[in-house]
């Protein structure tokens, strides 16, 4: 069978096909948003590009927990803490100490989720509990850290992320560089390394990858800090765009619920060991998408979450029913 | 010496498997313990007026933790039960003008519909339960934020009936209402998991769902059925919680869901299926609600509450795992 000619193009199709798929998707909403509004240009890309940092760095940080063979609940609590710390830090200083901060922030929080990570191997209680209840003490220090939305960030940081100071403007350069060097790092780290094909193999089957000498437990730690350390960066980002921090708690379960829900039309299984963080950020990018689309074609945000709950719903049912029929036929 | 070495881990073997054969000791034991801190705390407390308060947020929990015990035995989860027990509950306050029992029935009506969809897309269609439930969390928040400005318009307060039942108590103010709708759903689904047919394929179907199927079973039928009882449950719920408050709002149950989950994992069941009793929900539910209480007498804002209460859970559920992992 797989001797015949077109067994490669084939096996390509089957190994990438889903993330293909994705990315095409994409574009062609993309390419609808485009004649739905009556100018599209630079401005348009950077507001996409820009707006979608928060869940792609969330996304990519579930990817790589999910892969690993957990899951992180506690992603929105994070990125709510992270942006409020972020904040009431950052609030009046210079650039220079913002990015120390920035840093600061980055390693604090991947040494606490690693910290998590090394909680659910010890006490053996499941991935979901453990990362519930982070997430609920993550939303708590959140609100400790700034009890009402407010604080700051320099100005050199906003261009960071956003391509101009204020947030707004035409330059949409930093954005899709932020969204493109952590995608292609990431993903060039999970197939290439070393600790990478490690996280792969214990979320494939961890009883198995011990058993050979993979190192599980220092994996799934890994994953854990890796995957805070991104939720961290979407608060950053969060920071970054709107110029201040919100500690509501909705945001983050809201955000949550986005992460996971990208990561599964990514083509990601939440079983483990499958799937790409490419694929994953595509769906994030197309989950921020639909907003001003379903905004364009002129439905209200009330109805444009129905809409997008239904979808997510709907590319699920049909991804269990293809999965069913290749079942079957083999 | 020696001998002492030898008998000290026999002896904690034995008392790790006792612990381990009764967990509602254990439990009952950290139950006793936090209301006594809260007794020490507040003086007040130890009364009918003092545990009322404690009750009144344990039964609405408990009923909603019914349907997440039910689905975590078929190792499911249900992460819409807060926002179906909140459109429950405005649907509820909604139709109050229209008598009690309109409302309740309607109220209901959204749980059965929410988990009826919730059941085929897991049981039928084979989508993850977390993200069935997450995109219809989703929805509802979508659904009931645009009815509210229109077809759901009017009333947001309750009746005088479901206030009594979420809120009253009988016997001279001291026993809730709620406390005795809790107490019928707690002897159906402990009597229901025991001894009926359903009840026993729930575990099965979590323990072994290959198997099950392999057997013959029509585990879609199951997982429809489980699904509809935790949307119901959870709708029942928010009803209470309704009463409880007397008016609805779209908040009403949304910090209703990490204690729902964290009731039935600190109660013992597995969140992997196939291991779990509801009593020991219903005990979790109680430590939750002393916990509660405890958390508002100290006065503690809510960045507190959520520290304290993330950080118990976890604590409890590593106690138990380390307990259960004595025994082997």
């Amino acid at each position: 069978m797989f001797a015949t000619p077109a067994a490669p193009a084939r096996l390509w199709l089957r190994r990438h096909g889903w993330t293909a798929g994705v990315w095409l998707l994409l574009v062609v909403l993309v390419a609808w948003y485009a004649t739905l509004i009556p100018k599209f240009g630079s401005f348009q890309v950077t507001s996409i590009a820009k707006n979608s940092l928060p869940i792609v760095f969330l996304s990519i940080g579930q990817a790589v927990v999910v892969i690993g063979g957990g899951i992180d609940l506690g992603v929105g609590g994070m990125l709510i803490m992270t942006n409020a710390a972020a904040a009431q830090l950052m609030d009046g200083q210079s650039l220079g100490v913002v990015l120390l901060i920035a840093v600061g922030v980055l390693a604090a929080t991947a040494l606490l989720n690693g910290l998590v990570g090394w909680i659910i191997n010890v006490s053996k209680v499941p991935d979901i509990v453990v990362t519930l209840a982070t997430g609920f003490i993550y939303s708590g220090f959140a609100l400790m850290i700034l009890p009402s939305p407010g604080g700051g960030t320099a100005g050199g940081f906003r261009y960071l992320f956003t391509g101009s100071d204020s947030g707004i403007g035409t330059n949409f350069w930093p954005a899709v560089v932020m969204v493109t060097l952590p995608t292609a790092l990431v993903a060039q780290w999970l197939i290439r390394t070393r600790t990478g094909l490690s996280i792969y193999a214990t979320g494939s089957d961890r009883n198995a990858s011990f058993l050979s000498g993979v190192r599980t437990f220092r994996a799934k730690v890994v994953a854990y800090a890796v995957g805070g350390a991104f939720a961290a960066l979407a608060g950053l980002a969060t920071t970054a765009l709107t110029g201040s921090g919100d500690p509501r708690f909705s945001i983050g379960a809201n955000a949550m619920l986005n992460s996971v829900a990208a990561i599964v039309l990514g083509g990601i299984a939440l079983t483990g060991g499958i799937g790409s963080v490419v694929g994953a950020v595509a769906a994030a990018i197309i989950l921020f998408t639909l907003n001003p689309i379903l905004t364009a074609i002129g439905f209200d945000p009330n109805t444009s979450q129905v809409i997008k709950g239904g979808l997510i719903v709907a590319v699920m049912m049909v991804a269990g029913l293809l999965e069913l029929r290749r079942r079957r036929r083999e | 010496m020696t001998a002492a070495a030898a008998a000290r881990p026999e002896s904690r073997r034995v008392a790790a498997r006792f612990v381990a054969d009764h967990p509602l000791l254990v439990l009952g034991t950290v139950l006793a313990v936090l209301v006594a801190i809260t007794g020490v705390v507040e003086r007040d407390y130890l009364s009918f007026d003092g545990l009322r308060n404690t009750v009144l947020f344990a039964a609405p929990l408990g009923i909603i933790a019914a349907g997440q015990t039910i689905l975590m035995l078929t190792a499911g989860i249900d992460l819409s039960v807060a926002m179906i027990a909140t459109g429950a509950a405005y649907v509820a306050g909604n139709q109050s003008p229209n008598g009690a029992l309109v409302a309740i029935l309607l109220g209901l009506t959204v749980g059965l519909a929410a988990g009826a969809a919730n059941g085929i897309g897991v049981g039928v269609f084979r989508v993850n339960p977390l993200i069935m439930t997450l995109a219809m969390s989703s929805i509802l928040v979508g659904l009931f934020t645009s009815w509210a400005f229109t077809i759901l318009r009017g009333s947001t307060a309750v009746t005088d009936f479901i206030r009594a039942m979420g809120g009253g108590a009988f016997w001279d103010n001291r026993i809730p209402w709620s406390a005795l709708v809790w107490a019928g759903v707690a002897a159906l689904v402990i009597v229901g998991l025991r001894a009926t047919g359903l009840g026993r394929m729930l575990y099965a179907i979590g323990d072994n769902p290959v198997a099950v199927r392999l057997a013959g079973v029509r585990a879609w039928q199951v997982l429809l059925a489980a699904y509809v009882l935790s949307g119901l449950f959870a709708a029942l719920g928010g009803i209470l919680l309704a009463g409880k408050a007397g008016a609805v709002d779209l908040q009403l149950a949304a910090n209703f869901l990490l204690p729902s989950v964290a009731a039935a994992v600190i109660g013992g069941t597995s969140i992997f299926g196939g291991v779990g009793t509801y009593s020991g929900t219903v005990f979790g539910a109680l430590i939750l609600g002393v916990l509660n209480s405890l958390l508002t007498f100290l006065d503690a804002g809510q960045a507190v509450q959520q520290v304290v209460y993330g950080v118990i859970v976890l604590g409890l559920a590593w106690l138990y795992s380390w307990v259960t992992s004595l025994e082997e």
